[in-house]
């Protein structure tokens, strides 16, 4: 009897414990629910940039270029960029001091493209407490024809790019971009080269029309 | 006998001494003979700003603590009329503290009937006005405005006092005494249209519709006031006819809600008179839609009242996850203060509505553990006042606030007065610091007479949610203990709006961000089974 009293006493907390947990609220969840302040549909894109990682010529290049926006999400752009070549102290130093010939030194003259762009991130940020912007995060990927010289005899070799960058928009219409991209440049047929990276850093304002205009 | 000879000598001493300050000259500064010690305070004299009784009462400090027992003023001096030009030269060189102290030298020691008299308490008055005291440059205004001496100086004058109406300032002494009782022939369109929608609105006050419907027929059609003015009779009708709304008056609220010429507060004001309208005939998709039309600027966090009245009406509607998404909104920084105790209600009321009973009597209780003490205070019958969320929910509207904050300018300017007390000089400081006494006191007289009315409301709204959440505490026990039936099945869940393509969704994280205020959405699925189906 005892016994069955102390089963019964030790399981009544476990019942009322159990109930307590039914009783409570399950999980809930806020989301701050807002239409897309920025959306982009045909984008068209001015930009600089830079092509810093040949340690002989360093590049300028200026780029103009058009995007497509399927949806918020995926995109396609074309684009094509003109360089213009700022030769480096070693190359300098080497051309005086050793008479390395300047033809020895190739360099990128201009360079045409397509990629592939995802955009993942979509957000907005607090300045200072006073402002919010809104920004996204791209990635980009795609093929190139890179136009490379010497001097005297130019060459095209093809390019794989990958690369990414940031948005920041402006307003409805205008954004302000920055890509950073690295394109993988490959041998042209029956040369001696080999795989050449040229990184390309740009910088630009990009007009909208369509989108959230 | 002599006992009788030592009490007439007593009375006679004390009749003779109670005489004594009668015989006092009239104080020069303001032309005002001191009033009898044992007289009630006089009201504010109408010449200048009241500073007399102000000095008759023998009143203290600012708050400023450098306030002196007014002693009697020098008689008049001659003074240099080039003393007027210097004082000019300093203020057209954007030196409004040097002249401030030449030209109060000037206006108090020239007869009124000099020609630069009305001049000089013009540029007092924008002197004081630049150097951030606002009400003493009122007071010169209000006064160049009574006495009327020179037309041209007048019509700049009032054109001062119409821009100083925007910020806090003393009513009675601009509004009523200045704007309300102004002759209106010989004033400018401007001036005069915003004195036609004063004096209709003193009219409106006191009840009277037909004499401020002839004022307000008076305003140019089309001007801002004309606008102000049909919003304030609308008002009014509301107020008049709470029972039998005409039908037309949403219409008219409407209409009004659209006029440009009204400042932004006014327009959401007139838009929100359409959704209050709308719910109480309702039609509540209509006061929605009213209530999405209210237009707040980029990054505003807008107004409690708009959001808890937004999510009474979804609530109304069955969308009761936005309409805690709402009263989620109301737990912001920016509301925390806000008086809302129906916001527990109607929280309450949901977590009922989705048959998640604890949640729902938690909230029911919240309300009474909240405003426990303020509840006591009521019950106790204490005295309101001093409880500090019915304080400041009672002077966070209407006219209290306004009371409230023109008491806080004051305060503030009588502050900022204190850095001049050098600059200004011993007489001019002492005049001023008499200013602002008398202002202050008498502010804070209006302000707690308003207060008495308008926390006794606050009180009600009070009493009334807390016997809500009595009844609903009570319901709710009651389905706590319900018997669920066998074979009972969940009702179908209440669907959530899902997300759309041009949607975004950020995921609330107790951080809230002003844009996103209004879009919050709170997800809970329904615990309901058939037979409680709401």
């Amino acid at each position: 009897m005892h016994r069955a009293i102390l089963i019964v006493s030790l399981l009544v907390p476990v019942f009322a414990w159990g109930q307590s947990e039914l009783l409570e609220a399950p999980p809930s969840s806020v989301n701050a629910l807002q239409d897309r302040a920025y959306r982009l549909q045909n984008e068209f894109t001015v930009m600089v940039g830079f092509l810093p990682s040949d340690p002989y010529t360093k590049g300028v290049f200026a780029q103009g270029g058009y995007a497509f926006h399927f949806n918020d999400y995926f995109g396609i752009q074309a684009r094509g960029a003109y360089a213009f070549s700022l030769p480096t102290s070693l190359r300098n130093q080497l051309e005086r001091d050793f008479t390395v010939l300047p033809t020895a030194f190739s360099r990128v003259l201009f360079f045409v493209g397509g990629d592939l762009i995802f955009r993942p991130l979509y957000g907005k940020l607090s300045v200072g407490n006073r402002f919010v912007v809104h920004g996204e995060v791209h990635l980009l990927g795609g093929g190139s024809g890179f136009a490379f010289t010497d001097g005297l005899t130019p060459s095209i070799r093809p390019a794989i790019d990958i690369g990414g960058g940031g948005r920041l928009f402006l307003g409805k219409n205008a954004s302000l971009r920055l890509d950073l991209v690295n394109h993988i440049v490959l041998a042209a047929p029956g040369s001696m080269t080999g795989i050449t990276n040229v990184l390309a850093i740009n910088f630009g304002l990009a007009v909208n029309f369509g989108g959230t205009e | 006998m002599l006992r009788l000879f030592v009490c007439a000598t007593t009375l006679v001493s004390a009749l003779s001494l109670a005489q004594q300050p009668a015989a006092k000259p009239a104080d020069p500064v303001t032309g005002d003979a001191p009033a009898p010690a044992d007289a009630a305070p006089a009201p504010a004299s109408a010449s200048d700003g009241g500073v007399a009784a102000a000095a008759a009462m023998g009143s203290g400090s600012t708050g400023t603590g450098a306030a002196p027992v007014a002693a009697p003023p020098p008689a008049p001096k001659k003074i240099d009329p080039k003393l007027f030009d210097d004082a000019l030269n300093d203020y057209f060189a954007g030196n409004p503290k040097a002249a401030a102290p030449k030209l109060f030298d000037y206006t108090e020691n020239v007869p009124s009937t000099d020609e630069n008299y009305a001049w000089a308490q013009f540029f007092l008055a924008r002197s004081l006005i630049e150097l951030k005291l606002h009400h003493a440059g009122a007071v010169y205004l209000s006064r160049i405005a009574r006495e009327r001496t020179n037309p041209q100086v007048l019509t700049r004058a009032l054109e001062e006092l119409q821009q100083l109406t925007d910020r806090p300032h003393d009513e009675a002494m601009i509004d009523e005494q200045v704007f309300g009782a102004l002759d209106l022939g010989f004033l400018s369109e401007d001036v005069a249209g915003y004195a036609h929608y004063q004096q209709g609105l003193v009219d409106l006050r006191v009840g009277n519709e037909r004499w401020a419907t002839t004022h307000f027929s008076k305003l140019p059609e089309g001007s801002a006031e004309a606008s102000r003015a049909k919003y304030a009779m609308l008002v009014t009708r509301l107020k008049q006819a709470r029972k039998d709304l005409p039908k037309e008056m949403v219409d008219q609220f409407f209409e009004l809600a659209k006029d440009e010429k009204l400042t932004r507060e006014a327009r959401n004001d007139a838009m929100l008179a359409v959704a209050r309208l709308r719910y109480e005939a309702a039609d509540f998709t209509g006061a929605l839609e009213a209530y999405n039309l209210v237009k707040l600027g980029p990054l505003e966090p807008g107004r409690a009242a708009l959001y808890l009245e937004e999510a009474w009406t979804r609530y109304q509607l069955g969308q009761v996850h936005a309409a805690m998404g709402l009263l989620t909104t109301l737990d912001a920084p920016s509301f925390r203060e806000e008086f809302l105790p129906d916001k527990f209600l109607l929280k309450a009321l949901i977590y009922r509505d989705l048959c998640h009973y604890l949640p729902a009597k938690r909230s029911a209780k919240e309300l009474t553990r909240r405003y426990a003490e303020s509840l006591d205070a009521v019950r106790e019958r204490d005295d309101l006042t001093r409880d500090p969320r019915l304080l400041r929910a009672a002077s966070a509207r209407g006219s209290t606030q306004r009371a409230r904050k023109f008491l806080e300018s004051l305060e503030l300017e009588g502050e900022q007065l204190g850095r001049y007390a050098g600059t200004f000089g011993e007489r001019m400081f002492g005049y001023m610091t008499r200013v602002y006494d008398l202002a202050r006191a008498e502010a804070v007289r209006v302000y707690q007479r308003r207060l008495q009315d308008s926390v006794r409301v606050e009180a009600d709204k009070l009493l009334r949610a807390a016997e809500q959440v009595r009844l609903m505490e009570y319901e709710v026990g009651l389905k706590l203990y319900e018997r669920v039936k066998k074979g009972s099945k969940l009702v179908a869940l209440i669907e959530e709006e899902p997300l759309k393509a041009n949607q975004v969704s950020f995921k609330f994280a107790d951080e809230y961000w002003n844009d996103e205020l209004r879009t919050y959405r709170f997800s809970l699925k329904s615990r309901c089974i058939e037979e409680t189906a709401r």
